[in-house]
C-alpha cells in the first residue's frame, strides 16, 4: 500500500490544476453567459458551404 | 383571416401576399416590410442558420423611421460619444443594451454581423443580460453606422451606461464562483480519504496509513477554512465588533474550533478528526449563498437600464444652426429643437411651436398634454406630435427628472427595515451556545476529567453547530425565490420575501398599475346607418395610422383592412384627414371634424361634413383587477390608491373597487409623506406602482412592487418586479412569502428542538463527537429537504 505516497500526491497536483483552470476560466469572463455558448456548436464557421448542405426539416 | 405565418415573427400574415421573398429555393410570406427586409439582410449576410436553431421566434420588426435613422447620427458628435465610451488605444469602447433578443441565436447573429465589419475589433454580445460590449475605431465606422447595422437586423441598440454598483456585483459573483470550486473540488477529496479512515476504522488500518491521510486531508482542507470560509469569518468579525452577534459568528467557530481541534488531533495522534465535516458545512452554506447572491445579481442587470430615461442627446440650435451635441452639456439659456417621437432633454419653455407632450412617467397623467408657446416642459417627458423649440431653464442634473431621481436617493437611506428575525434568533442563541461552551470546558477540566475537556466541547460545539439553524433561512428563501421567479415574479430583494407575512397596507398607483396606461376604446354611437361599426373603426384607423398620437395607438387593433387614402394630412392637436373614394374623411376632435357636439366623445369622424360616428376613449381598467382587489380585501388587506391624476376618473374607480383610502393629484414627495405617515402609524406597507413617479415611495414603503410595463427606473428600484402582464402574480407573490414564512419557522423549530435536546446530554459527555458528526448532518439534510419542498408546489 505504500503506493499511495506517491499516487495521493499526483492526485493532488492534478487537482490543483483543475483549480487553477476553473480560476483561469472565470477570470476570462467564460461563466458570464452560459446561455450563447450552449449555441455557438450549431453553428457553421464558414457559410460559403451552406448551399450544397442538405436542409434539414423546421422542428417547429 | 389566413393561418400564414410571418416567416420571421411568426405573427399571422395579414397582408396576403404581399411581402415574400424567394429564399433557399422557398418562397417565404412576411407580415410586414420591416421583417421582409431584416430577412433579406441575413441571407445576404449568409447567416440564414440563425432561423434553424433560435428557440423563440423573432419579434416583430417595426421598420425604423428615417427620421429615427437620422437621430443617431447625433450619437456620432465628438463630446457625445466621449459621454458613453470609453477610450483604450486608438479604439473605442462602448456597451450597447440591444431590446428585441429572445433567444440565444439573436446573440449569434448580432455577433456574426458585426464581426463581418474589420474596423470592429471585438464584439461580445451577452445572451443573457441583453447586453453589447464592443471594440471599434470610431475613425472607420462611426458609432451610428452600428447601430444601423444592427437595426437592419430588426433589434434596437442604445449605447449604455453600466454603473458602477453592477462592477462590484460582477466581481462578487466572480469571488463566488472561485470559492465554490474550491470548496466543492477539495470537498471530494477530503470525503474520498475521509471514506478510507472510515473503512479503516473497521478493518483495521495502519497506523502509518491512518496518520498519512489525515495529513493529507488537514492539508487539503487549508486552502477551504483559510480561503472560501473568508467571507464567514469577514462577516463574523464585523458583527462582533459592532456587538451585533450573526448567525456567522457560530459558523466561524464551530469551523475553526473543529479544524484545529481535528488538526491537533493529526499531529498528536489522538482522537478524531472532522476534516470533511468542516469541508462540507463550507461548501453547502457557501452554495447556498452563491444561489442567492446569483437571483439578486440576474434581477439588478435585468432590470439597471437606467440611462434609457435619461436623455443622451438634443439638438442645440446656435449660430450655426441645429448641432447635435450632449444632453449633459446643455445650459440654462440655451435652445435646443425637439421633433417629434424624441424625448425632451432638459427642463424649459416652449419658444416656438406647438404639441402635445406625454409626462405620464413624471405625472402619472397619462393624457396627453398639449404645449403651445410660453409653457413649461420637462426634462424625461416625450414630444408626440410636433416641431418644439425650447428654452432650456435648468441643466439635466437640476431638472424635475433629475429631482425625482434625487428624491429617491434621499428616501433609500431612510428605507424602512424590519429586524431580521432569524439574525435575531442568532444573537439569542450564539451568546448562550458560548457561554455553554466555555462552562462545560471549565466544568471538565477543574471538577471531572481535565483529560475529556477538550473532546466534549469540541462535541458540545459540533453537536449544536448551527449548520441546520443557519441553513433554515437562507435555503427556503432560495428556493421560494427560485419557485416564484418561474411563477413570473422576480424578487430582487430577498429581504422582502421575510418581510412579506407581516404586511397590513397595500398602496396602489392607478395609472398604468391598476388601468393600462392608455387609451382603448370604450364606446362608439353612430349616427349613421350607412357604415357597420366594423367599417367605421377601420376607416378611423386607417386614416389614424398617419399618425404617433397615443390616441391613434388605441384604434390600431381594430385595423382590418388597407384603404386607398389620398392627400392625407395631420393637424397637431386637432385631428387627420385625408381622401378616400374621393370623398373628404375627417378624423379628430369636434371642432375639426365640423361637427356640433352633442356628446363628451373624445373622437369624431366625418365624411364630407356629415358626421359618422363619435368614440369614447378611456385608460381601461386591467381585467384581472377587480377580482384580485376583492381577494386582497377579503384576505385583510387595507388597499388604498394614490395617483397622480387629478380626474374625476380617480374618485369613480376608487368608489368602484371599494377602496378603503385614496388621494388623487399627488406629486412624488406627496406619495412619500402619504406612505410614511401610514408607516408611522404602524402598517406594514407594500407598493405596488410603475412610474418614475413612484420611484421614490418604492423606498419609503417596505416592500415596493414594479408592473411588468413599469419604466426602467420603477424596476431597477423596486424589491419585486412583476414579469408578466398580470397583477395577479402579486396574490402569489403573497402566498409565496407566506409559504416561505411557514416552512422558515419549522425549519427553525426544528434546529432549535434539536439543539435544546442534545445540549444537556453532549454537557453530561453522553454523545461522542461522530454521534455528533451524525446529529448534525441529520438535522442540516432535514432542514434542507424541507425547503426544497417549497420548489415543488
Amino acid at each position: 500500500m505504500s503506493i499511495i505516497y506517491v499516487l495521493i500526491p499526483i492526485a493532488i497536483l492534478f487537482v490543483a490544476i483543475g483549480i487553477w483552470i476553473f480560476f483561469w476560466a472565470v477570470r476570462s469572463k467564460q461563466f458570464e453567459d452560459l446561455e450563447k455558448e450552449g449555441f455557438s456548436i450549431l453553428f457553421d464557421e464558414d457559410n460559403k458551404a451552406k448551399a450544397d448542405e442538405q436542409k434539414k426539416p423546421d422542428d417547429r | 383571416m389566413s393561418a400564414v405565418k410571418c416567416f420571421h415573427c411568426h405573427e399571422p400574415v395579414l397582408t396576403g401576399d404581399r411581402f415574400t421573398l424567394q429564399l433557399d429555393n422557398q418562397q417565404q410570406p412576411f407580415c410586414c416590410a420591416g421583417c421582409q427586409a431584416v430577412a433579406e439582410t441575413i441571407f445576404s449576410n449568409g447567416l440564414q442558420d440563425y432561423y434553424k436553431f433560435r428557440t423563440e421566434s423573432a419579434a416583430k420588426v417595426a421598420a425604423m423611421p428615417e427620421q429615427l435613422l437620422a437621430e443617431l447620427a447625433s450619437f456620432d458628435n465628438a463630446e457625445v460619444l466621449a459621454d458613453i465610451s470609453r477610450q483604450h488605444d486608438n479604439l473605442t469602447e462602448i456597451e450597447l443594451s440591444i431590446s428585441g433578443m429572445s433567444c440565444a441565436a439573436c446573440a449569434w447573429l448580432i455577433e456574426k454581423q458585426l464581426k463581418q465589419q474589420p474596423a470592429i475589433a471585438s464584439a461580445a454580445i451577452n445572451a443573457s443580460t441583453q447586453r453589447a460590449l464592443l471594440r471599434f475605431d470610431s475613425n472607420l465606422l462611426p458609432l451610428s453606422q452600428i447601430l444601423k447595422t444592427i437595426a437592419a437586423l430588426g433589434y434596437q441598440a442604445s449605447p449604455f451606461v453600466a454603473d458602477q454598483e453592477e462592477q462590484v456585483f460582477k466581481n462578487e459573483l466572480n469571488r463566488y464562483l472561485k470559492r465554490l470550486a474550491v470548496s466543492g473540488i477539495l470537498t471530494m477529496q477530503v470525503m474520498m480519504l475521509a471514506f478510507a479512515l472510515y473503512f479503516g476504522e473497521y478493518t483495521g488500518i495502519e497506523a502509518s496509513h491512518e496518520g498519512y491521510l489525515r495529513w493529507i486531508s488537514m492539508l487539503l482542507t487549508i486552502p477551504v477554512v483559510l480561503y472560501a470560509a473568508k467571507p464567514f469569518v469577514l462577516s463574523a468579525w464585523r458583527s462582533t465588533k459592532a456587538r451585533q452577534m450573526n448567525m456567522d459568528v457560530p459558523v466561524t467557530l464551530a469551523l475553526y474550533y473543529t479544524f484545529f481541534a481535528s488538526s491537533y488531533a493529526t499531529i498528536f495522534h489522538t482522537g478524531e478528526v472532522y476534516f470533511e465535516s468542516v469541508c462540507m458545512f463550507t461548501f453547502l452554506l457557501q452554495l447556498g449563498k452563491f444561489f442567492e447572491f446569483r437571483a439578486r445579481a440576474q434581477a439588478r442587470e435585468a432590470t439597471s437600464n437606467l440611462l434609457k430615461i435619461m436623455p443622451v442627446t438634443a439638438t442645440q440650435i446656435t449660430e450655426h444652426g441645429p448641432e447635435p451635441t450632449s444632453a449633459r452639456r446643455l445650459q440654462a439659456g440655451d435652445i435646443i429643437l425637439v421633433k417629434a417621437g424624441e424625448t425632451l432633454a432638459a427642463d424649459g419653455t416652449v419658444l416656438e411651436g406647438n404639441s402635445s407632450v406625454d409626462e405620464s412617467m413624471l405625472t402619472g397623467e397619462y393624457r396627453p398634454i398639449s404645449k403651445t408657446t410660453g409653457d413649461a416642459v420637462l426634462a424625461g417627458s416625450i414630444n408626440h406630435d410636433g416641431l418644439l423649440k425650447v428654452q432650456v431653464t435648468s441643466v439635466l442634473a437640476h431638472s424635475r427628472l433629475g429631482q425625482i431621481i434625487q428624491l429617491q436617493q434621499q428616501t433609500l437611506s431612510q428605507k424602512p427595515r424590519l429586524v431580521e428575525k432569524t439574525d435575531q434568533l442568532a444573537k439569542y442563541f450564539v451568546e448562550r451556545l458560548l457561554v455553554i461552551a466555555v462552562l462545560t470546558f471549565l466544568l471538565w477540566y477543574f471538577w471531572w476529567n481535565p483529560d475529556r475537556a477538550f473532546w466534549v466541547t469540541l462535541s458540545v460545539l459540533v453537536a449544536t453547530c448551527p449548520c441546520a439553524l443557519s441553513l433554515a433561512t437562507p435555503t427556503a428563501i432560495t428556493c421560494a425565490l427560485a419557485r416564484l421567479n418561474r411563477q413570473g415574479v422576480l424578487i430582487k430583494n430577498a429581504q422582502a420575501l421575510e418581510t412579506l407575512p407581516d404586511i397590513s397596507h397595500i398602496v396602489l398607483d392607478k395609472t398604468g398599475t391598476l388601468t393600462e396606461g392608455k387609451f382603448s376604446i370604450s364606446r362608439l354611437s353612430s349616427f349613421t346607418t350607412q357604415f357597420s361599426e366594423a367599417e367605421i373603426l377601420n376607416l378611423i384607423a386607417n386614416l389614424e395610422r398617419y399618425s404617433e398620437h397615443p390616441i391613434a395607438r388605441a384604434f390600431a387593433p381594430h385595423f382590418s383592412q388597407q384603404l386607398e387614402l389620398t392627400a392625407v394630412e395631420v393637424t397637431i392637436g386637432a385631428g387627420i384627414m385625408g381622401y378616400w373614394q374621393g370623398q373628404l374623411l375627417r378624423v379628430g376632435s369636434a371642432a375639426f371634424c365640423q361637427v356640433a357636439t352633442k356628446t363628451d366623445a373624445m373622437v369624431y369622424i366625418s365624411l364630407n361634413g356629415e358626421a359618422l360616428a363619435a368614440v369614447h376613449l378611456e385608460d381601461k381598467l386591467r381585467a384581472e383587477v377587480p377580482a384580485l382587489i376583492s381577494q386582497l380585501q377579503q384576505q385583510g388587506y387595507q388597499l388604498g390608491m394614490l395617483t397622480g391624476d387629478s380626474s374625476a376618473q380617480a374618485e369613480q374607480l376608487s368608489s368602484e373597487l371599494n377602496l378603503n383610502f385614496m388621494v388623487k393629484g399627488c406629486s412624488p414627495e406627496q406619495k412619500v409623506a402619504e406612505i410614511q405617515q401610514l408607516i408611522a402609524k404602524g402598517a406594514k406597507v407594500l407598493m405596488l406602482g410603475d412610474g418614475i413617479n413612484d420611484s421614490p415611495s418604492f423606498n419609503a414603503a417596505h416592500i415596493s412592487v414594479a408592473v411588468h410595463s413599469g419604466t426602467d427606473l420603477s424596476k431597477n428600484q423596486a424589491d419585486v418586479v412583476l414579469l408578466q402582464p398580470d397583477l395577479r402574480l402579486v396574490q402569489k407573490l403573497l402566498v409565496g412569502g407566506a409559504t416561505t414564512a411557514k416552512i422558515i419557522k419549522q425549519n427553525l423549530g426544528w434546529s432549535v428542538g434539536y439543539n435544546l435536546v442534545i445540549i444537556p446530554l453532549a454537557v453530561a459527555g453522553f454523545v461522542s463527537p461522530y454521534i455528533a458528526v451524525i446529529g448534525m448532518s441529520f438535522s442540516s439534510l432535514l432542514v434542507v429537504s424541507n425547503s426544497l419542498r417549497l420548489l415543488k408546489k
